[in-house]
Order: C-alpha cells, then structure tokens, then sequence
C-alpha cells in the first residue's frame, strides 16, 4: 500500500491539529548535532511553552478579534485589564517575555 | 572550509529528513518561503535541505524567535509539510525541528559516516507509514450530589458518585490497554504518547488515548480500529505522518 492512499485520513484535506503536529516536530524525530541547534536540555520546557503560547494564540482567534469590546473587565479600561494581569502572570510564570503595555 | 555551493555567508542549510539518493525533493517552499528544497545526494542517501537565513536561524537569534508564536507555528507548519511531501514520494527518516547547518560540510560528513544506518532505516520504513489514533470521552454526567435534600441522600448521592468514578476509571485503564494490544496485532509497532490536555487539544471532551503505530498495511489497521472502537468514545485516526516515532534515536549519533 502507498502511502499515497492514506491521505484521505485527514477530513476534508484539512492541515494537521497544530497539537499533533507538535507532540512530534518537537520531541520526536532524529536529533542530529547540526551546526545550530536547540539545547537538547530544554526542549522540555521549550515545548511547554510553545504549546501554551500556541494555545493561547488559538485562543484568542476562537475568541474573535472583538472579544475585549465585550468583557466588561476590559472595556473602558485603561489597558490594565484583569486579564491582561491573568496573561501577564501566565507569562512571567513559563519565563516568557511578557506582553507589552500598551499596543 | 568546504566549498560552499551557492556563497551567500549569511544563509545556512536548514534539515527536514533523510531520503534515499535519488528520490526527487518535494516541490514548494521550505522553512524560508524565498527557497525552495533540494536534495543534497551522499552515498545511498540524501538530505532535504533548504537555504535559511542565519540570521533568523543562528542559536543568538532562535530563543526569541521560538517565543514568537506566529513565527513558530508557521515555520513548523513548513517542516511537517515538506516531509509530508518527502513521504508522498517514498520513505523518509524525519528530522526533528530546527536543525541547521552553517554550510554543507558538516551535513555531508553526517551523510557519508552514517549512509549504511541511515539507508538500512529507510529500507525498513519502505512502504510503512506513521498512523495516529485518538480517543475523546463523552462528556461526564453533573453529580447529583449538590441538589441532594437530605443529609443522607447528599451522601448516598456523594457515595455513587464516587463509584461511577472509580468505575469510569477502570473503564478507561481497561479501554487503553485493550486499545493499544488490538492496534498492536495490526501494526508493526507502536508507542503511547502522552495525553493532550483540553487546551492542547482544543477539544471539549477529554482525550483518554493517545497512540502512534508504524503500519503496511493500512486497511487492515482501519479494520481493526474499526472494529476495537469502543463505544462511548469519540476515535480518530490521524496520519500518514512521517515516521517521527518510529526512527531509532541512535540513527543521529556519530
């Protein structure tokens, strides 16, 4: 059998969950010392923040770009949301850069 | 130094797999949507590669970029798509991503130290393909508990809800078990991986299983998925993939 014929698996020709794609891109495959390359040691860590960043990135599409029009946290806000601290938090917890003040 | 065949000092080799020598690259754009890939022939095999900027890929720039999401999803999108196109052609030992090189020297001694590992690899991936299968559990039922009027009922109510949930469990222990043994007898390897969260997966309902086999024969396994389903649960096969977990780690040592 070719694999060819199996590409009917994925519905409708639709990409690859981005998780699926992840959970192997990242951690599995060979690991070939190239010239330039991750740090083996963290690419644990690595992919926990990439799946949350990605998550949250997924997030916010789901949500619309609206969304904030209709959170009454965050309307008539001056930029200093609830969640904008929540993401903040997020962040400085995964050791990420954290968001920008002010857009 | 090595020749370097085409002498722009700021571009590297970006390396998706491993094919046989010979097999044509997949059409399209690599990670860097300006160069497309090519197939770099040493010995029995050959390495998919694509010219990238070091500027974007060197190790001083790549944590920041690795924090970029768009950036991220985007260039991964670009490796799984150019080995899914390797893998349309014929078998390929996938890379894992972002490895670069800063010129082909290196990624040619690689090739020619490991060609007979890696050409035995790809014998044994010929006509085999990744398959990955999934499980979600129906939505769990509210407790009773909360609504009960008496104390006794509250915990009478609280006891069988305790039960159900040891018995879910059980379900589900027995569910994977069964699961990954009949997709065994079909496949010619296979490995659980981990569980995806909710969020990771973006789906309500919780993922109960999660496998990956190395298939021939692919109608069978569907038959036995088919046919292992168990009722309750939502499944779904995903694939072919490039063999990700099914390449042995060692293959990249020297």
């Amino acid at each position: 059998m070719s694999s060819r014929e199996l590409d009917s698996y994925r519905p409708g020709g639709q990409p690859a969950q981005l998780s699926d794609v992840l959970e192997r891109v990242l951690d599995k495959g060979i690991v070939i010392a190239g010239d330039i390359q991750i740090n083996l040691l963290d690419i644990e860590l690595l992919t926990i923040k990439i799946r949350l960043l990605v998550a949250s990135a997924d997030k916010a599409r789901e949500m619309g770009i609206d969304w904030w029009q209709n959170d009454p946290f965050l309307s008539g806000g001056n930029g200093h949301g609830k969640l904008e601290d929540r993401l903040r938090r997020l962040e400085e917890k995964a050791g990420l850069p954290t968001t920008p003040e002010e857009e | 130094m090595a020749a370097v065949p085409v002498p722009e000092p700021a571009d590297g080799w970006y390396l998706y797999g491993i094919v046989a020598a010979g097999a044509a690259p997949p059409d399209g754009a690599g990670v860097d949507p300006g160069h497309g890939v090519v197939a770099l022939a040493e010995g029995p095999v050959a390495g998919l590669v694509s010219r990238v900027s070091l500027q974007e890929f060197d190790e001083a720039a790549l944590p920041e970029r690795l924090a970029d999401a768009v950036w991220l999803e985007e260039k991964i999108r670009a490796h799984e798509r150019v080995l899914d196109s390797a893998l349309a052609a014929g078998p390929v030992v996938p890379c894992r991503f972002c490895t670069v090189y800063r010129d082909d020297h290196e990624l040619r001694r690689f090739l020619a130290d490991r060609g007979d590992v890696l050409a035995s690899a790809l014998r044994r991936l010929e006509g085999r393909v990744e398959l990955g299968v999934k499980a979600f559990a129906a939505a769990v039922p509210k407790g009773e508990a909360a609504g009960a009027e008496s104390g006794r009922a509250y915990l009478e109510a609280r006891r069988r809800e305790q039960q159900e949930r040891e018995e879910l469990a059980r379900t589900r222990a027995e569910l994977v078990r069964d699961l990954h043994r009949r997709l065994l007898a079909a496949a010619d390897d296979g490995v659980l991986l981990d569980l995806q969260s909710r969020e990771l997966s973006g789906r309500g309902a919780e993922m109960v299983f999660n496998g990956s086999y190395l298939v021939t024969d692919a109608a069978r396994f569907k038959q036995a998925l088919a046919d292992a389903a168990p009722d309750g649960f939502d499944v779904e096969l995903t694939g072919p993939w490039p063999p990700y977990n099914f390449v042995p780690e060692e293959l990249g040592r020297p």
